[in-house]
C-alpha cells in the first residue's frame, strides 16, 4: 500500500474514524443523522432542489455526479445548527468513553 | 496485501500481487455489445457512450447493468460478501477490517466518496479521481461506493442500477443494521431504540394493483393548517366522560399517534378480539378517519369492563384511575399478556407504552446519623401532586415566594405547578416516629427522604390530588393551580439536587439543555363535586390550536381558556423529540 502523506490532524481524524467504525458507532450515528435530517425537512428541501436541477437539464443527460456537484454546497448549508450540535455532542461523548485514543 | 478481502479459498491464485486475488466479477463493460440496430432495438446496453453514433444511452438501457458483468454462477453471493465486508458491516470482525483497510490507496483518506474496485483489491477516492485513474490504467470499469453501495460504471460515467442488485443491497443493509442494534451498547443505541429509528422504511413503490386502486379512488386528502382530521367527538355511554377525556388525550399524544397510524402494532394476544392495543389502533383509525360525526366507543368500554373490573359499571369513575388502568392493560397486551400472567418487569420492557410513559422516580433516604444514602429507582407513569389545603399536605413555603421558573402566571397567593413539583422533590425529614433501618449503622435512625426524577419520560403526566378521601372528610379541593405551556424539568432531576441544596433553584435563561423541556398538549378537567361531576378535556391539535372535548361536542378553545382551567390531569410532551417543521429554539450557541 502506498504510504499516505497525512498530517497530524488527518491522522487523528483517521484514528477517530477507525474507532467509530470498529465499534459500530458510525452506522448508528449515520442512522440518527438520517432520521434528524428527515424530521427537520432537510431531505424534502434537497429533493425539491434536485428536481429543479433535473428540470433544467435533460433527464438523459443528468448523471449522479452532476447532481452531487449541484446540491452538495446547498445541502451542507441547509443542515440545521441544532442537528450539528447534537451529533457533535454524541461524538464527544463517544470519545470521552474511549479515552485511550 | 488486501486486508480483509475474501478470496473464497483459492489460495493458489494469490501471488505477491493484488491482481492475483479472485475477482467476483468479470472484466466489466467488455460485454457491451456493439450497436447493431436502430435506436431502441436492443433492450441491453448499446455500448459505451463515446462509441454510439447518437452519443447517448436511452434510459431503458441504463437499467441493464447486469450486462456489465460476466454473469458468473455465484455473482449474487460474491456481491453479498463485498457488501458485508466493505459497505454495511454487521459483525465486529468485518467492522475491524473495514476500519483498517478502507482508505484510499493513493492518498490515504477515508472520506471523499471512497470506492472499491470490483475487479481487484483497490480502494480509491472519487473526489480526487484516484479511483478513476485506477479504472483507466487497469481497465477495471466497475467500482462500488463504500458509503451507499451504489455501483459505478466508468464507461457509462454514471451509477448503474439493477433490480436484483438493489434487492441484495437492501437486504444486506437491513441485516447489518439489525446485527448492530442487537449488539451495540454505545450511547447512540439508546436513541435508536425510539420508534422509527431502528427500522428502515423504504420508499413506497407502487405495485400494479395499487396503481389501479389509486386510479379508482381519485379523491385525495390534503393536510392544510385548518385541517380537522383527528378531531372527533365521543358519545357518552352513561357516565363514561372519564373514559372519553382520556381517549382524547391519548389519541392526541404525538408519538403514540405516530405509532398507531403507521400500523406498528403486531398483536400477540391469544384472542385478538380481547386485545386493548388492537382496539386502541382501531380508535385511532376512527378518530383520524375524517368522519365528523361522533364515535361510539362501545367496544372500548366493553374491553375496559373485562380487563379492569374495578372500573366496570355505569357509576362515575376517576379519570386518573382509568388512565393508569388503561396504560397497564395496554402495556400487558403489547406483550401478548393475559390478565393471568405475572406482571412484566417494567424496567426491561420495550413496549410502546413504556417507551413513551415510563419515567424513573428516584428515592434517596439519607441516614441522619452516618449520612449514608440509600437510593432506589422505581418506574412511574405519572406524578401525583399534593395540593395546598389538603389535610395531609404540608406546605413549608408560601406559594409563589420564589420567582417562577417556568413563566407561569405569577400572582402572589397563586400556587403554580412548579411550586407543587418543588414541594414534591423537597427533602423531607421523616421524624422520630418513622425511623428507617440504616444498613451501615445497623440500627434504626432518623432520616430524610427526597424524591427526584432520575429518568424523564417522553410524555409526563401530572395528577393533582383533588379528591380527598381521608378519615375526616371526603371532598374535592378546587384550588386553582397555575400551569405553564412549556415546562423545564431540570430543577427536579436527581442530577440537580446539589445545585438546589446550594440554593440555586433559579435556572439561567440559557440553560442549554433542551432535553428536559416539555410542551403541554392535553388537559383533563373535572367540574362538580366528588359525588357528582363531569370530565372534559382540552387537546392541542396542530401547533397552537386548542380544542375543548366535551363528550360528543368539540369546540375551538383559546390558550387562555386552557391555562385558566382548574386542571386535574396535565399531559406534557418532550420538545426535543418532536419533528415539526419549526426547529427547536436555539438556547445556547458555542463556537466550534
Amino acid at each position: 500500500m502506498v504510504v499516505s502523506k497525512m498530517n497530524k490532524d488527518a491522522q487523528m481524524r483517521a484514528a477517530i474514524n477507525q474507532k467509530l467504525i470498529e465499534t459500530g458507532e458510525r452506522e448508528l450515528l449515520k442512522e440518527l443523522l438520517r432520521a434528524k435530517l428527515i424530521g427537520c425537512g432537510w431531505k424534502d428541501q434537497l429533493k425539491a432542489h434536485c428536481k429543479e436541477v433535473i428540470k433544467e437539464k435533460v433527464l438523459e443527460h443528468v448523471t449522479v455526479d452532476d447532481l452531487v456537484a449541484e446540491i452538495t454546497p446547498k445541502g451542507r448549508a441547509l443542515v440545521p445548527d441544532s442537528v450539528k450540535k447534537e451529533l457533535l455532542q454524541r461524538i464527544r461523548t463517544f470519545l470521552a468513553q474511549h479515552a485511550s485514543l | 496485501a488486501g486486508g480483509g478481502y475474501m478470496d473464497e479459498g483459492k489460495d493458489e491464485e494469490r501471488g505477491g500481487d493484488d491482481e492475483g486475488v479472485k475477482v467476483p466479477f468479470g472484466s466489466s463493460c467488455h460485454s457491451h455489445r456493439a450497436p447493431s440496430g436502430r435506436a431502441g432495438d436492443t433492450p441491453g446496453l448499446r455500448g459505451p457512450r463515446a462509441a454510439t453514433p447518437s452519443g447517448r444511452l436511452s434510459p431503458a438501457s441504463r437499467g441493464r447493468s447486469r450486462r456489465h458483468f460476466k454473469v458468473g454462477e455465484n455473482w449474487r453471493q460474491e456481491l453479498r460478501v463485498i457488501y458485508q465486508c466493505f459497505v454495511w458491516c454487521g459483525t465486529p470482525e468485518t467492522r475491524k477490517s473495514k476500519a483498517k483497510s478502507c482508505i484510499c490507496h493513493v492518498c490515504g483518506t477515508h472520506l471523499n466518496r471512497l470506492h472499491s474496485c470490483l475487479s481487484c483489491v483497490f480502494f480509491g477516492c472519487f473526489t480526487e479521481k484516484h479511483i478513476h485513474e485506477h479504472a483507466e490504467t487497469k481497465q477495471h470499469n466497475l467500482a462500488v461506493d463504500l458509503y451507499y453501495g451504489g455501483i459505478y460504471c466508468f464507461m457509462c460515467k454514471d451509477y448503474v442500477y439493477d433490480k436484483d442488485i438493489e434487492q441484495i443491497a437492501k437486504e444486506e443493509q437491513g441485516e447489518a443494521l439489525k446485527l448492530q442494534a442487537s449488539t451495540s451498547t454505545e450511547v447512540s443505541h439508546q436513541q435508536c431504540s425510539m420508534p422509527g429509528l431502528s427500522e428502515k422504511y423504504p420508499t413506497w413503490e407502487t405495485t400494479k394493483p395499487e396503481l389501479e386502486l389509486l386510479g379508482h379512488n381519485p379523491r385525495r386528502r390534503r393536510i392544510t393548517s385548518s385541517f380537522t382530521i383527528g378531531l372527533r367527538g365521543l358519545i357518552n355511554l352513561g357516565n363514561t366522560c372519564f373514559m372519553n377525556c382520556i381517549v382524547q388525550a391519548l389519541t392526541h399524544t404525538p408519538i403514540l399517534r405516530d405509532f398507531f397510524l403507521s400500523d406498528r402494532h403486531r398483536c400477540e394476544m391469544p384472542s385478538p378480539e380481547l386485545c386493548l392495543v388492537c382496539e386502541m389502533s382501531s380508535l385511532f383509525r376512527e378518530l383520524y378517519s375524517g368522519n365528523p360525526s361522533p364515535h361510539v366507543p362501545y367496544k372500548l368500554l366493553h374491553l375496559v369492563w373485562i380487563h379492569a373490573r374495578h372500573l366496570a359499571g355505569y357509576r362515575q369513575q376517576d379519570a386518573h384511575e382509568f388512565l393508569i388502568a388503561a396504560l397497564d392493560v395496554l402495556h400487558r397486551h403489547c406483550k401478548g399478556d393475559d390478565a393471568g400472567k405475572a406482571a412484566n418487569n417494567p424496567n426491561h420492557c420495550n413496549c410502546i407504552i413504556d417507551q413513551i410513559f415510563t419515567g424513573g422516580l428516584q428515592s434517596d433516604v439519607t441516614c441522619q446519623a452516618c449520612h449514608g444514602v440509600s437510593t432506589t429507582i422505581d418506574p412511574c407513569w405519572d406524578i401525583s401532586l399534593d395540593l395546598p389545603g389538603s389535610c395531609t399536605s404540608f406546605w413549608p413555603m408560601s406559594p409563589g415566594r420564589e420567582s417562577s421558573v417556568n413563566g407561569e402566571s405569577h400572582i402572589p397567593g397563586i400556587t403554580t405547578l412548579t411550586d407543587c413539583l418543588r414541594r414534591f422533590t423537597r427533602p423531607e425529614h421523616l421524624g422520630s416516629s418513622a425511623k428507617i433501618k440504616c444498613g451501615s449503622c445497623q440500627s434504626y435512625q432518623e432520616s430524610t427522604k427526597q424524591l427526584t426524577m432520575n429518568k424523564l419520560p417522553v410524555v409526563a403526566c401530572f395528577h393533582f390530588k383533588r379528591f380527598e378521601h381521608s378519615a375526616k372528610q371526603r371532598r374535592k379541593i378546587t384550588t386553582y393551580i397555575s400551569f405553564p405551556l412549556e415546562l423545564d424539568m431540570t430543577p427536579f432531576m436527581a442530577s440537580s439536587k446539589e445545585s438546589r441544596m446550594n440554593g440555586q433553584l433559579q435556572l439561567p435563561t440559557n440553560s442549554g439543555n433542551d432535553e428536559n423541556k416539555y410542551s403541554l398538549f392535553a388537559v383533563v378537567n373535572h367540574q362538580g363535586t366528588l359525588e357528582s361531576g363531569h370530565y372534559t378535556s382540552f387537546i392541542r391539535h396542530h401547533k397552537d390550536q386548542w380544542f375543548k372535548c366535551d363528550d360528543a361536542v368539540i369546540t375551538k378553545a383559546s390558550i387562555k381558556d386552557v391555562l385558566d382551567s382548574e386542571g386535574y390531569l396535565l399531559f406534557y410532551h418532550k420538545q426535543v423529540l418532536e419533528h415539526e417543521s419549526e426547529k427547536v429554539k436555539e438556547v445556547n450557541t458555542q463556537a466550534y
